[in-house]
């Protein structure tokens, strides 16, 4: 069987070049491969029906149970049959259909051979996930079928249909499979032997699998994708929506129906939705005037009346069930390929314009009209002797109330009636409608088909013909599938004549009622506009479809606009809602007490007034400063708290950042853009609000969380007899943790010289530039002169008594610093404090007299200044091990120094120098790029819009031309 | 490094006896190493090179090394087990950085040849003297007078080849470490590059900045979050090891909850922002579209891959004990990632942005396979995340080679008709968006169904998830065939769009991409095997 496969697989890879060299002459040869197959079924017919099943098992995926696997039983026997011998008619007939110059023919030949393959496979798979494979496939392959004419958007829209909702009923279906797969099996075979207990689970996936099977099948409410698909060239209808894919929702439910026809929800998808089927598709046929849509609709209802009768669950149906899916096939092909002859010979398919086409073209007429007497149930094709073992099957439910109450079984009688009575009555308003000659309609001009145009029809219809003759002996060979069925006496053969019994006379009112019906079409027509639809599947596809889409512009529109703060504000809440409420409802709190001094809660108060005024201002400035504030107010706490080490360089770390702030805010407007008291700044008050309380609850419960001993504990010891210092803070930056130290100051190192060339990459190691080298040229100040800035600056700018203050404060500055660089080992400061301090004195001095100055009082490079430090800090590190110590160990020396006195020199001082080297050069480095760097590129875009505004005064007319498009 | 410092750090008080030599496999480390030496040399090649042939020889140096670490992958793969670090002999811990196990190695040859195939991306030059894709002078304000002049000067970004093995060193050092801290050192390493990368964009490159911009800022924040989570679990255990934090966590008295819960959700955080869970997803759009379109692609692929292989071994060797309290957090981000990304996707009309939505979806359905807690499962993202990686590469790679005027022509309606003007590149492309949709005989149909049925398998929870994923996969559907459609069926615009003529090297990621998305459907039967062979992490 997988030779079989391979024989498409390896034709449609072929087809593109047969199309190119043979053109339409290319579709006879392809027609070979289907017909090869339909001859391997022949030859093992005898096989299947005496229970020799063929099989075959190649490994492909073993890891996820997905093998090719094949088996011929009875049922895929049957629809294999028809899949391969519609398939290679319907190639025939391709052959004159198509015209010699169609450009896309190698496409079509190739997808429609690759088509009756995967069809093929899909009955002939015994795994599951093959028939899903299969499935998927025929849907892709279907869809580049049915938008084979990409032209016309009608087209395109409805192989966009059909392809979502088969691929939806697929992947539904894939749940189902994947559900029975993981629970017990892939294999269909051993499914079918040893059937799931009807848990949960299997009931899912049993629904699962339907809505796939029903979604293929074109059912309510996913039967509106079938018409739509008629944009297909018609051979593609004629297999596609006839004989093949349609029928893949059936072969499924005629495939579980032996083993779940008992699940619960079973009967009211197949059966209830089955019937409703049948009755909205002949409804619609009745009122087309396109005699392929009318098909089409008739398509649909005969699914609806085969799905029920495949999934009714006894003997006596799942024979009917077959008998019916031969017979649909037959003269459902049939009569679509008539339309496509007709539709060539006549150029409309409109019935109100066809008319006296049934004398002139007998060929095709006649076996129309075989499979319209088939389709109408009428004796003795093959319609009738299907539907009558139909009728039959319920009829017996009805009498036995198994496998469901007979009322249902009543019920589902009198639904079979009415959708036959329809059935009857559009099969005659086609016949009517393509082949009578209608009054008051010009005969319609034809062109005489090709004799080989017709003659895949006329095999069909006379198929339709020969299969109701021979309907005795037709049981035998379907007997095998209809005995697997669990419920039910063994079923009396097929046969044309039973008697008189119930069915039959059922059959002639139906027949009867159908052509009374047709024979009132004008008033029935009338009484139908009047009817408002029931059920409008596509007005619910396109629904769920326009919802997807506004509901996605929507969200879109909230949640994607580009907008930082709300990217950014999704992230937070999930903080607040998982680890915030976590550590809330799981969090052991510790006891809280809330102050030792009441002057913590007067710091803690006007701290948490400073923020909420951030959030409040307009200006930036004034934000800047709240935030500095809020940071202050921690270094107060840590002074009340009895920290004055903590507090100083908390004090100047935010002096430093409060600094860096101004000089970078030079460039920006001086309001926020948006206006203070808009709603998205209270929610976002109540956000931080929220994010603040989240990450104080961590904390509170962080901290009670400790069940040992914090290692802090050793520190004041440790500090006094390894580090020789008394403040233990110092002793730690710079002994205990010196490898923390260490490793931070190089990021720091880092971190400077990467921000300061990211910011300005052109400034970064340039000249310096004195303001002894610099005079303006308007200024002539003497030499010598002790402040500098009247040199550089435009007058407007100084300040004399900032400039005068500045001298006499900077060296002042720099003494302290030194002073904390030294003490800091016993006293509160250290190198960290004392570089800033440091810092701040040369930022002092930028601000007093601009750049110039600034590189007066520190006229060297701070990367030198930065490498240095690092050299200094690393080599102190490192100089223990030449006397024998540890990296970083710490040594002190006492000595008397004269005028001095006692000297309590420790080693670790060295490596406090190294730090404070990096800290100045780091803040030499901000002051520079941030200061310095954005004042030339003010004094550049200065000159810029000088230049610019001086070309734009002149050449007025360019401006209003300058309409660019 | 971290091992032998963080416990001499932390145990001052009781200083070790004598000092404990770390215990390295420099075979089974080999892989690492020889990329960050790839790395290295990148950067001296940068400095010395005459620029020239600094182009050539940036890419000859970052794809050779590359390869080299993939062969090497094969004598690590003997040397499993954990390394860089110690057994400590008095407790019976293993104090080990790294952990060589098969998701590690395995992640780490996926992430190799697929970022073999995203340099080969990068490099395409089409005739110009440095990549396409990045401009010349990236510190420049766009169209200053600055930029003018660098690009006259002739001036080339191939930094941009060391930036990519650098993150590809991160991306693979990911997956492999065996502890909080490492794990976080890798996460910037990986991320860093790729900041810069996204702002490197030649054309648009306003958009380029404000993406990378944007992806740095919330980088950071969810980079924090790592941290903080990190700090409270080691609250909780007292180390930063995966094994010692799942031992603590069957052992600590249930009042540390307080510290575990919080801990894993802010870590989670972290990691779930670099494969683009919804709700942390936001950067995703923005930056896949502004970012050069190689690197979105090469983004795409290898980061997904670098922060899955670490969410499996969070959720599997690290956080395994504690699974009930965390999971269902989980459940829900991957719900709501499926639904966001495929549902969103719907609507957009440009296809890079598409293509995020879609990663979007797709990082979903990987999750799904996460949340299996079993052995399937890890071979299930194993296997998603390869399929996937190749084929978004190509896709991205393809949709640098779509153009109009000389700039990619994103917008989806320039995209109309590009199947009747250029069949071969609109075939290769709507054959992506089938695997992408999951349509058999593709590796997206293989993966899917993988990871679905390792999550029916897992039980109830796991088939809702399943189910939702394949609804999600419906809408997406809708998604890709329309885009088949547009490009197949549509007119095309009156402004005509080309697909350039790519290079040898573009060309052939982008053949490789397709060919293993039809290998991967056809006969996935191998990397299935090895995948599943490569699931079981040590401890």
């Amino acid at each position: 069987m997988a030779q079989l496969l391979l024989l498409h697989l390896i034709a449609a890879a072929l087809a593109p070049w047969l199309a190119k060299t043979l053109r339409t002459k290319a579709f006879p040869l392809l027609a070979l491969v289907p017909a090869t197959a339909f001859a391997w079924l022949l030859v093992v017919a005898t096989d299947v029906r005496d229970g020799n099943l063929p099989t075959q098992r190649i490994p492909w995926v073993p890891g996820l149970g997905l093998d090719l696997d094949f088996r011929l039983t009875t049922l895929s026997w049957v629809v294999a049959l028809l899949v391969t011998g519609v398939g290679a008619l319907v190639l025939l007939y391709c052959t004159w259909y198509f015209r010699d110059d169609d450009p896309t023919l190698w496409r079509f030949t190739s997808v429609f051979t690759a088509f009756a393959g995967a069809m093929l496979g899909l009955v002939l798979t015994d795994n599951f996930l093959m028939l899903y494979v299969f499935w998927e496939l025929t849907t892709v392959l279907s869809y580049l079928l049915i938008g084979h004419n990409p032209g016309s958007s009608t087209n395109r829209r409805a192989a966009m249909q059909a392809l979502l909702v088969t691929t939806f009923g697929g992947l539904a279906m894939l749940v189902g499979i994947i559900a029975i797969g993981v629970h017990h099996t892939y294999s269909i075979s051993a499914l079918l032997a040893d059937p799931p207990p009807l848990d949960a689970v299997t009931v899912a996936a049993v629904v699962l699998l339907l809505v796939g099977a029903l979604s293929k099948s074109a059912l309510v409410p996913f039967h509106f994708w079938l018409p739509g698909a008629m944009a297909a060239p018609t051979p593609v209808s004629a297999y596609l929506h006839a004989a093949a894919m349609v029928k893949a929702g059936i072969y499924l439910v005629a495939l579980l129906a032996p083993v779940f026809a008992g699940a619960p929800a079973w009967h009211a998808l197949t059966l209830g939705l089955g019937l409703l089927t049948m009755i909205v598709g002949g409804w619609r046929a009745l009122r087309q005037h396109d005699i392929k849509l009318l098909l089409a609709y008739g398509t649909v209802s005969q699914l609806g009346f085969i799905v029920a009768i495949a999934g009714l669950g006894t003997k006596t149906a799942a024979l009917a069930a077959l008998a019916l899916v031969l017979a649909h096939g037959l003269f459902k092909s049939t009569l679509f390929l008539v339309v496509g002859v007709v539709d060539h010979a006549a150029g409309t398919r409109d019935l109100r314009r066809l008319s006296g086409l049934g004398r002139r073209m007998l060929p095709v007429s006649v076996p129309a009209a075989f499979a319209g007497l088939s389709m109408a149930g009428v004796i003795p094709m093959a319609g009738f002797v299907s539907k009558e073992s139909a009728l039959e099957s319920l009829w017996e439910e009805a009498q036995e109330a198994a496998p469901f109450p007979s009322i249902y079984g009543y019920l589902a009688l009198a639904a079979v009636v009415v959708g036959s009575a329809l059935t009857v009555a559009y099969t005659c308003r086609f016949l009517w409608g393509a082949f009578a000659t209608k009054p008051g309609v010009p005969p319609t001009p034809i062109t005489v088909p090709h004799p080989g145009f017709v003659l895949s029809p006329l095999l069909l219809g006379v198929g339709c013909l020969a299969l109701g003759l021979l309907a005795p002996f037709e049981s035998p060979w379907l007997m095998p599938y209809a005995v697997t069925l669990p419920t039910g006496a063994s079923p009396e053969p097929l046969a044309l004549w039973h008697g008189v019994t119930v069915p039959l006379l059922l059959s002639l009112v139906s027949l009867g009622v159908g052509v009374a019906l047709f024979a009132q079409r004008e008033a029935f027509a009338r009484a139908q506009a009047r009817v408002p639809a029931l059920v409008d599947g596509e007005r619910g596809f396109a629904r769920t479809l326009r919802a997807v889409d506004r509901g996605a512009v929507e969200t879109t529109a909230v949640t994607q606009r580009g907008s930082l703060p709300i990217y950014l504000a999704s992230i937070l809440l999930v903080f607040v809602a998982l680890p915030g409420m976590a550590a809330v409802t799981q969090g052991r709190l510790p006891e809280v007490r809330l102050w030792d001094n009441p002057a913590q809660a007067v710091v803690g108060a006007l701290m948490i007034a400073a923020a909420v005024l951030v959030l409040v201002t307009r200006r930036r400035l004034t934000a800047v400063m709240l935030v500095g504030a809020t940071g202050y107010g921690v270094a107060m706490l840590f002074v009340l708290h009895g920290a004055p080490d903590l507090a100083i360089t908390q004090m100047l770390v935010e002096t430093v950042s409060l600094v860096v702030f101004v000089l970078a805010l030079r460039r920006m407007p001086t309001k926020f853009t948006r206006h203070p008291d808009s709603p998205s700044r209270t929610w976002r008050l109540g956000l931080g609000a929220a994010v603040g309380a989240a990450v104080g609850v961590i904390a509170l419960v962080a901290s009670g969380g400790r069940t040992t001993t914090p290692v802090s504990v050793d520190f004041p010891t440790e500090a006094y007899t390894f580090g020789h210092g008394k403040n233990i803070v110092n002793v730690t930056l710079v002994d205990i943790r010196a490898w923390d130290t260490l490793g931070e100051v190089s990021v720091l190192v880092a971190a400077a010289t990467g921000i300061a060339s990211l910011i300005f990459v052109r400034t970064r190691n340039t000249r310096l530039s004195r303001a002894t080298a610099k005079a303006l040229p308007s200024s002539n100040a003497a030499r010598g002169t002790w402040l500098l800035g009247g040199r550089t600056m435009r007058k407007e700018k100084r300040s004399v008594i900032f400039e005068v203050v500045t001298r006499l404060v900077f060296h002042i500055m720099l003494a302290a610093s030194l002073y904390l660089l030294f003490a800091g080992h016993n006293q509160p400061g250290g190198g960290f404090a004392g570089g800033l301090v440091a810092g701040l004195a040369l930022v002092v001095r930028y601000l007093a007299g601009g750049r110039y100055e600034l590189d007066e009082a520190a006229p060297f490079d701070a990367g030198l200044l930065v490498g240095l430090g690092l050299l200094v800090a690393v080599g102190s590190a490192l100089a223990p091990l030449a006397f024998g110590g540890t990296i970083l160990e710490t040594t002190a020396v006492d000595f008397t120094l004269w005028p001095w006195g006692e000297v309590h020199l420790v080693t670790s001082l060295v490596f406090d120098i190294g730090v404070y080297l990096i800290v100045v050069g780091m803040m030499l480095d901000i002051v520079r790029s941030l200061g310095t760097g954005i004042d030339r590129q003010i004094a550049e875009e200065q000159e810029q819009d000088e230049q610019q505004q001086e070309t734009e005064d002149e050449p007025e007319e360019l401006q209003t031309e300058g309409a660019r498009p | 490094m971290t091992a032998a410092v963080l416990p001499a750090l932390s145990n001052l008080s009781t200083l070790p006896a004598a000092f404990q030599a770390s215990e390295v496999n420099y075979v089974a480390v080999m892989p690492l190493f020889i990329v960050f030496v790839t790395a290295l040399i990148g950067v001296l090649v940068e400095a010395f090179m005459p620029r020239e042939r600094r182009h050539r020889v940036q890419v000859s140096v970052a794809v050779g090394g590359l390869l080299a670490a993939a062969v090497s992958i094969f004598w690590a793969s003997s040397n499993l087990g954990l390394t860089m670090g110690l057994s400590d002999g008095s407790t019976n811990r293993s104090l080990f950085a790294l952990a060589i196990d098969g998701p590690a190695l395995f992640l780490q040859g996926a992430i190799l040849l697929m970022g073999i195939l995203g340099v080969l991306t990068m490099a395409e030059r089409f005739g110009g003297v440095g990549p396409d894709a990045f401009t010349p002078s990236g510190a420049s304000t766009p169209g200053s007078p600055v930029e003018t002049a660098a690009t006259r000067a002739g001036a080339l970004t191939s930094e941009v080849f060391p930036l990519t093995v650098f993150a590809i060193f991160g991306m693979m050092l990911f997956p492999t470490t065996n502890d909080l801290i490492g794990m976080f050192v890798a996460l910037e390493v990986l991320s860093l590059p790729l900041y810069i990368l996204t702002g490197l964009a030649r054309r648009r490159r306003l958009l380029s900045q404000e993406a990378s911009l944007k992806y740095f800022l919330l980088g950071a924040f969810s980079s924090a979050f790592f941290l903080f989570g990190t700090a409270l679990l080691y609250g909780y255990a007292g180390s930063v090891y995966f094994g010692d934090l799942s031992s603590a966590i069957s052992t600590a008295p249930l009042a540390m909850n307080g510290l575990l819960l919080p801990g894993a959700f802010l870590v989670f955080v972290g990691l779930l922002f670099k494969v683009g869970a919804v709700p942390f997803h936001a950067w995703t759009p923005d930056v896949y579209q502004g970012a050069p379109t190689p690197v979105t692609g090469f983004m795409a692929a290898c980061t997904k891959a670098a922060a899955f292989g670490a969410i499996l071994r969070l959720a599997y060797v690290g956080l395994d004990t504690a699974r009930w309290e965390w999971s269902n957090a989980l459940v829900i981000v991957a719900l709501l990632t499926m639904v966001v990304g495929s549902v969103l996707s719907v609507t957009q009309t440009d296809m890079k942005r598409l293509l995020a939505y879609s990663s979007i979806a797709h990082a979903g359905f990987i999750l799904v396979g996460v949340l299996a807690f079993d052995r399937t499962g890890v071979g299930a993202v194993l296997f998603y995340i390869v399929a996937y990686g190749f084929s978004t590469i190509a896709a991205f790679a393809i949709v640098s080679l779509v153009r109009q005027n000389g700039a990619e022509a994103t917008h989806l309606s320039q995209w109309a008709g590009l199947g009747k003007a250029h069949p071969v590149a609109a075939s290769a492309f709507a054959f992506l968006m089938l695997a992408f949709a999951g349509i058999p005989l593709t590796s997206g149909f293989v993966s899917k169904f993988a990871v679905f049925s390792a999550a029916v398998g897992s039980g109830a929870t796991g088939t809702v998830l399943a189910v939702v994923g394949v609804l999600c996969s419906a809408i997406t559907v809708f998604v890709y065939a329309r885009v088949i459609v547009l490009m197949f069926f549509s007119e095309a615009p009156a402004e005509k769009v080309e697909v350039v003529t790519p290079s040898a090297m573009t060309t052939f990621s982008i053949a490789i991409g397709t060919l293993t998305t039809l290998a991967l459907g056809v006969v996935p039967a191998s990397l299935l095997d090895l995948a599943d062979r490569a699931s079981q992490f040590v401890r």
